[in-house]
């Protein structure tokens, strides 16, 4: 064999690893770094809440004092610190935000992309998201949230199954996409199978989309959890912020203390406002050389 | 390696039709003749190029030929196995058998792969072609033969790489797993002119080397003429003509091809003088609602009455040939 003529000569080295550099660059926008920094922060208070604070529980002396140095954000009409109630609230709803998130991503994703690449089954699942989307999806969740006994797991269920339908709606749409894209057809005709061809091929395609879906999926979660303890069809036994609310306007005192409702609804605000915020400039910032194409 | 005379690949009276929606639900508003009685055979080790303007179903055809599409009827018969009925194992064995290069090399390579794990992806799928210790270097080799370097090229990604050479690595991709028929849907198209005579020469050197058959996709005259053995002329789903390369290009018998070919543009001045050109009026008729009897005849400047009547076979012989009244040799 004679030898082969060279005459497109590589290009020079490429610059440093693109993951990296992606990263980087999205962690150094102030928006995102303060987002992050806030999500981490509201991490750390659900993880160490039993260090922070003590769980409230019985009635105190200090009823209904204004916020002070010994109690941050104040006290209820039962004197129990509100600070404390906040910090063990977060850990319910990153719990609940998170799981019914992951919940919801699975669910979507497996449905999106089976939709996005099977053609039978598209049909099918097209028509059963839409139905899900037309749902009125509010008073369904309380409906079956009163039905069923409240606890964490329950509500995650609950909220993550009635957050799938946009996810698979997002992957399927950029699946489609990358289905029709010709290296498709290639690995067809080498022989790869359906389930190599989604999960090689067109998974790792959607792999950032689904991290934007996991933050404004999580975002929409603790609100819809926050909105259910605030009805009274959350967990009794834990602590949330929908629940501090729901004792605030139970006990009547939504009037007269200010910060028994503002500071939930602040850290509510935060975190659904970092978690939102962190997801779409994420979507922003996605390198499109790496993405679609 | 010259052409033999083993008949690797039989393609059978392959029709496609794709059905239209009609303006009103639940209708039908007819179907799109795409490729309708097309039947060739391809040897051992040839090329068969297959020209056509565009929209003619050249690359439904590719389609079918490789599995991507499921036939309405016809065959494509490897050895003793249809392409479309098998199954299973049988139709792991004819994967193998059967590669396809695509025609754009910016689309063809997945983007998020390393070209390393571009290239072990056919072995990955069958595994037991090649052992796994010995694939890295089988990889190099194919890198070595489609004219790339092996020591460089594999942690970096497609979009580092030139249109050529990403050709050339779709080229090594369709080679790995040994296959006996190279289906190339307008491999060269997407290339800059000076790139294009590259990749052709490459697959005529890798022909010779392997005695792999090809068949060559194109609606470029001079690149079919320069790699096949036999030329296929398509219009509107249908072969119109066949023939050894030397005999269709300086003899071509169906107005159509005659008429393709006065367009070829001829580098040379003093060779324009006498040529006749033809111009053929108005656009392809719909694949929808082809004419009748010959599908030509609507743009043919010889039809009779019989033309639009009788549909004209494609006749036996060395170059047969779709028309009432062939062209003299």
């Amino acid at each position: 064999m004679s030898a082969p003529v060279l005459t497109e000569q590589a290009l020079p080295p490429a610059p440093a690893a693109p993951r990296r550099s992606f990263l980087s660059g999205y962690l150094r926008q102030p928006v995102v770094a303060l987002s992050v920094l806030v999500l981490l922060v509201m991490a750390v208070l659900a993880v160490f809440a039993p260090l922070i604070a003590d769980e409230p529980a019985g009635a105190g002396a200090d009823v209904l004092q204004p916020p002070s140095g010994a109690h941050w954000f104040g006290t209820d009409d039962l004197g129990q610190d509100i600070f404390a109630q906040v910090v063990w609230g977060t850990r319910t709803s990153m719990v609940i935000g998170l799981a019914a998130s992951l919940l919801a991503i699975v669910l979507g994703t497996a449905i999106g992309l089976a939709a996005a690449y099977f053609r039978p089954f598209d049909a099918v699942a097209t028509v059963i998201t839409d139905v899900m989307l037309a749902l009125p999806t509010l008073p369904l969740m309380i409906m079956l949230a009163a039905v069923v006994s409240p606890s964490v797991t329950t509500l995650t269920l609950i909220i993550g199954f009635f957050a799938w339908p946009e996810v698979a709606r997002l992957i399927r749409s950029q699946g489609l996409v990358i289905s029709a894209m010709p290296y498709i057809d290639g690995a067809r005709v080498l022989g790869a199978t359906g389930w190599r061809i989604v999960t090689r091929e067109i998974l790792p395609a959607v792999v950032s989309l689904m991290v934007v879906s996991v933050l404004l999926t999580a975002s929409r979660a603790v609100i819809s959890e926050a909105g259910l303890s605030f009805l009274g069809l959350g967990d009794p036994d834990a602590w949330s912020w929908g629940r501090i609310l729901l004792n605030a306007q139970r006990s009547g005192t939504i009037a007269i203390a200010w910060w028994q409702t503002l500071f939930p609804s602040l850290a509510i605000l935060f975190l659904v406002l970092a978690a939102t915020l962190a997801g779409t400039r994420f979507n922003d910032t996605r390198d499109p050389r790496r993405n679609g194409g | 390696m010259p052409p033999g005379d083993e008949v690797v690949l039989r393609v059978e009276n392959l029709v496609k039709h794709f059905p239209v929606k009609g303006r009103v639900p639940f209708t039908s508003g007819g179907v799109v003749k795409a490729v309708d009685g097309v039947s060739f055979d391809l040897r051992r080790g040839e090329t068969l190029g297959v020209v056509g303007e565009s929209g003619c179903g050249k690359s439904t055809l590719a389609r079918m030929l490789v599995g991507l599409e499921q036939p309405t009827s016809g065959a494509v018969r490897f050895g003793t196995s249809v392409v479309h009925q098998a199954r299973g194992r049988e139709l792991r064995a004819l994967r193998r058998r059967i590669q396809i290069v695509l025609q754009d090399p910016y689309t063809s390579l997945n983007p998020r792969r390393t070209i390393r794990e571009i290239l072990l992806q056919p072995f990955e799928i069958h595994p037991d072609v090649l052992d796994r210790r010995r694939r890295i270097e089988r990889i190099k080799e194919l890198l070595d033969l489609v004219g790339l370097d092996p020591g460089l090229h594999l942690d970096r990604y497609p979009h580092q790489f030139s249109g050529g050479q990403r050709q050339r690595i779709g080229i090594a991709r369709a080679l790995a797993l040994s296959p006996d028929v190279i289906v190339c849907d307008e491999p060269v198209s997407a290339l800059d002119v000076s790139v294009q005579a590259q990749v052709v020469n490459l697959l005529e050197r890798l022909q010779e080397e392997l005695g792999v058959a090809y068949v060559f996709i194109a609606h470029d005259l001079s690149v079919v003429r320069h790699i096949s053995d036999r030329v296929a002329v398509m219009y509107l789903g249908k072969l119109v003509e066949t023939g050894p390369e030397v005999s269709l290009y300086e003899s071509p018998r169906h107005p159509y091809t005659r008429a393709l070919l006065s367009a070829v543009p001829v580098p040379d001045p003093a060779g324009r003088q006498g040529r006749q050109r033809i111009l053929l009026a108005g656009d392809p008729p719909s694949p929808v609602d082809p004419p009748s009897g010959c599908r030509f005849r609507t743009r043919c400047w010889q039809a009779a009455d019989t033309c639009a009547t009788t549909e004209p076979p494609l006749a036996a012989g060395a170059h047969p040939v779709a028309c009432h009244f062939p062209l003299a040799a």
